[in-house]
C-alpha cells in the first residue's frame, strides 16, 4: 500500500476520552481573552495546545496520551493546525452535558481538515462538531527556556495561594515584582505604582504554603501584570479542590516557567472509595505551562 | 358580549404551576380566544412571524359553571399580557391558600372570572378587564387584569380561520426521549449560531445541526417513536454520517430538513414548563413549518387528556429540503 493511501484512509489521530469536562477544565485554564488563536500539535505521545500572547506570554497544555482511554496515532511527523480556543472550548462544553459521562472521539483531520469530534456514550443519541483548522504561522515562538544557572531557581506553592497572592497584587500598578532570596528563604511579590503592595511567602515560616523552596543567589525580575494574572486566572476550581501545588522556575533572562497540575479524571462525587484510589493517579492529570517574559527594562540582580 | 365562570382547582393549578410559565416565556402578549366549549391560548396566530403557540383546553378542564355570550356565535377574543395573567392567578391561588379556604365545601366557587367594562381612574372611556374575584375564608380581592378590546368580527374569523390552519399535522412525528437533555445542548448551542437544521425522517431519526463557517455542530437522535408515516432504513446506509444518511433520506422522500430560528427553537423548548408527558416533533407539509406537540396524560394513566392539547409551530427560514 503507498503511504498517499495511508494517508487517504487513516486519519492521524483518533482518540477517546471519557471526561470531557477535564479537557474543558485543562483548556480553560489557558484562556485568558475572548479571541484566543491556539495551534494543536499532535504526537505519538499526546496533544500539546499552545497559545500565545503579545510575544510575552506563551502557554501550553499536555494532555498525554494516558489521559485518553484509547489514542491511535498514525501520523509521519508531527502535524500540527490552528483553531481558535474560544471555540474550541464552547465546542467541548457542548459535549459535557451534566448526568453523562461525556464520553467523546476526536479525530484528525476530517475530509476537509476539520477537527472531529462527536460523542460516544450513547448509541441512539450522537452530539458531533466539526472546527475548521486553519494552517498555523510558521513563526517559531521564541520562549526557549533554559535554566539560569546551574542551580535552579524555583519554588513549588499552593495553587491556591498563588492565586490569590497574584489576585491581591493587583491594584498597586501594571508590574510586579518577583524576587527569590536564599537568605531567609522567601519569595517576595511586590507590586509599586499607585500604592505599594508586598507579599512574602517564606519557607520556614508556613511549609504548607512553600512546599520547596531551591534558589541559591538573591533574583529579581518585573513582570507585567496582565500577563502573571493570565497565569492563574482561569485555574479549574478543581484545582484548589485537589489542593494542588504550582511550580515556578526562572531561567535565563528572567524568563518565568508556572507550571500546574489539572485533574482531568472523571469526577467521582459519587463513589468517594474511587476518588481516594484514583486521587494520585499521575496518568490522569494535564500538565499546564505558561511562560512570562521579564519586562524589557529590568536590571537583573 | 357577557363571559364568566369559576376557575376550579385542576384549572389554577394547571395554569398557575404549568401553562402560564410555559406561555410567559413565548410571549408576552396572547390572544385569548373564547368559544361555547373551548378556551385557547394563541401566540402570534394573527401576525406572521414568531413561534405560534395554540394552547387549547375543553371548558371543563378549567373552568365550572362556564357562561358565554356574543353576538358573534359565542365567541370572544382579545389579547392579554401573559405575565399579567400570571400573577393574576398566583396571587388569586394565594388568597385561597392563606385563607384556608382550600377546605371549604364551597371551594369550586371561589375564584371567578369574568369580562367588565369598568373605569379606570383619570380616564373618560371605560376600558375592558379580565377580573379575578377570590373570595377566601375572611377576604375577597378582586384584580383587574387590563385587556385589549374585544377583537372585531372580521378578526375573530380571521382568528378562526388561522387556528383552524394551524390545526393541520405533520405526516411524520417524532417523538423526543428528552427535552431536559435536548434544552441542555441547546443551551449550549446557542451561541454558536443563528440558524438550526432540523431534519426529520420517516424511520425515527432527529438530527439538529448549527453551522458556521468555522464550526458546525450538530445532534443526532436516532431509534426515535415515530407517528404518522414510517418507512424502514436500509441497511447499507446505517454507516453513514448523520449529514450524508440524511442527504439520501431525503432524496428517497424519508426525510425532511428545515431552517428555523435559533432563539425560536430555544423558546419552543420552553414549553416543557408546561410539563407535557411527550413531545414530538414533526415538519409540515412541503416544509412549511417545524411542528411540536406537546401530549398530557390523565393523571396516573398512559392514555392521552384529550381536554388539553398543546403545540406550536416555528416558522421555516428558509426550506432546506428544497
Amino acid at each position: 500500500m503507498s503511504s498517499s493511501a495511508v494517508e487517504a484512509e487513516a486519519p492521524d489521530l483518533v482518540c477517546q476520552l471519557d471526561n470531557v469536562q477535564g479537557m474543558v477544565d485543562a483548556l480553560s485554564a489557558v484562556r485568558w481573552k475572548r479571541h484566543q488563536d491556539a495551534v494543536i500539535e499532535l504526537s505519538e505521545h499526546g496533544i500539546v495546545l499552545i497559545v500565545e500572547d503579545s510575544n510575552c506570554l506563551q502557554a501550553k497544555v499536555y494532555l498525554q496520551r494516558e489521559l485518553f482511554i484509547q489514542y491511535e496515532y498514525k501520523a509521519q511527523g508531527r502535524p500540527k493546525f490552528g483553531v481558535s480556543l474560544g471555540l474550541f472550548v464552547d465546542c467541548l462544553n457542548t459535549f459535557s452535558v451534566p448526568g453523562h459521562s461525556g464520553a467523546i472521539e476526536i479525530q484528525y483531520p476530517g475530509p476537509d481538515m476539520q477537527l472531529l469530534l462527536k460523542s460516544i456514550d450513547s448509541s441512539d443519541a450522537c452530539i458531533y462538531a466539526e472546527i475548521r483548522t486553519r494552517i498555523p504561522e510558521t513563526i517559531s515562538w521564541d520562549y526557549d527556556f533554559e535554566p539560569a544557572g546551574s542551580t535552579p531557581l524555583s519554588f513549588t506553592c499552593k495553587s491556591a495561594a498563588l492565586k490569590e497572592a497574584i489576585d491581591d497584587v493587583e491594584w498597586p500598578g501594571s508590574s510586579i515584582q518577583i524576587t527569590l532570596q536564599p537568605s531567609p528563604p522567601s519569595v517576595n511579590f511586590m507590586g509599586e505604582g499607585h500604592g505599594y503592595l508586598q507579599i512574602d511567602f517564606m519557607y520556614y515560616v508556613n511549609t504548607d504554603l512553600l512546599t520547596a523552596f531551591h534558589c541559591d543567589r538573591l533574583v529579581s525580575h518585573r513582570y507585567r501584570y496582565k500577563f502573571l494574572r493570565a497565569t492563574t486566572a482561569n485555574l479549574p476550581s478543581s484545582v484548589t479542590k485537589d489542593n494542588r501545588g504550582s511550580k515556578l522556575t526562572i531561567g535565563r533572562g528572567g524568563m518565568l516557567k508556572v507550571q500546574h497540575l489539572v485533574s482531568v479524571a472523571r469526577s467521582t462525587n459519587t463513589h468517594p472509595y474511587i476518588n481516594s484510589a484514583g486521587y494520585h493517579q499521575p496518568s490522569r492529570i494535564a500538565y499546564i505551562e505558561f511562560f512570562v517574559k521579564p519586562e524589557a527594562d529590568n536590571d537583573d540582580s | 358580549m357577557k363571559f364568566k365562570a369559576f376557575l376550579t382547582d385542576n384549572g389554577v393549578s394547571l395554569l398557575e404551576k404549568r401553562f402560564l410559565p410555559a406561555l410567559d416565556k413565548l410571549g408576552k402578549l396572547c390572544h385569548l380566544y373564547l368559544t361555547r366549549d373551548h378556551f385557547f391560548f394563541l401566540h402570534n396566530l394573527l401576525n406572521g412571524d414568531g413561534v405560534q403557540s395554540i394552547a387549547q383546553f375543553r371548558t371543563p378542564a378549567l373552568f365550572d359553571d362556564y357562561r358565554i355570550s356574543s353576538q358573534n356565535d359565542d365567541r370572544i377574543a382579545f389579547s392579554v399580557d401573559v405575565s399579567l395573567l400570571l400573577r393574576a392567578v398566583r396571587s388569586s391561588a394565594a388568597v385561597r391558600t392563606d385563607d384556608g379556604s382550600a377546605a371549604s365545601s364551597d371551594q369550586d366557587h371561589c375564584l371567578q372570572i369574568k369580562l367588565v367594562k369598568k373605569l379606570p381612574a383619570n380616564s373618560t372611556q371605560p376600558l375592558p378587564f379580565l377580573t379575578f374575584e377570590t373570595k377566601g375564608h375572611r377576604s375577597a380581592v378582586i384584580q383587574d387584569v387590563p385587556i385589549s378590546k374585544p377583537l372585531s368580527r372580521a378578526l375573530v374569523l380571521e382568528l378562526q380561520t388561522a387556528l383552524d390552519a394551524a390545526q393541520s399535522l405533520p405526516m411524520t412525528l417524532v417523538q423526543v426521549p428528552d427535552m431536559n437533555q435536548l434544552q441542555g445542548f441547546m443551551d449550549r448551542m446557542r451561541h454558536v449560531g443563528d440558524s438550526l437544521n432540523v431534519s426529520i425522517s420517516k424511520c425515527g431519526d432527529l438530527h439538529l445541526q448549527i453551522s458556521t463557517t468555522l464550526i458546525t455542530l450538530g445532534a443526532e437522535f436516532q431509534k426515535l417513536l415515530v407517528i404518522g408515516d414510517r418507512a424502514e432504513a436500509p441497511a447499507s446506509d446505517r454507516n453513514l454520517s448523520a449529514q450524508s444518511w440524511f442527504e439520501r433520506a431525503i432524496t428517497r422522500g424519508d426525510a425532511q430538513s428545515v431552517q428555523v430560528s435559533v432563539k425560536h427553537f430555544a423558546k419552543s423548548l420552553h414549553c416543557h414548563l408546561a410539563k407535557p408527558d411527550c413531545a414530538f416533533y414533526g415538519i409540515g407539509e412541503q416544509g412549511s413549518c417545524l411542528t411540536v406537540i406537546f401530549q398530557f396524560f390523565i393523571p396516573g394513566s398512559r392514555q392521552t387528556d384529550k381536554s388539553i392539547s398543546f403545540h406550536c409551530r416555528l416558522p421555516v427560514l428558509d426550506t432546506g429540503s428544497n
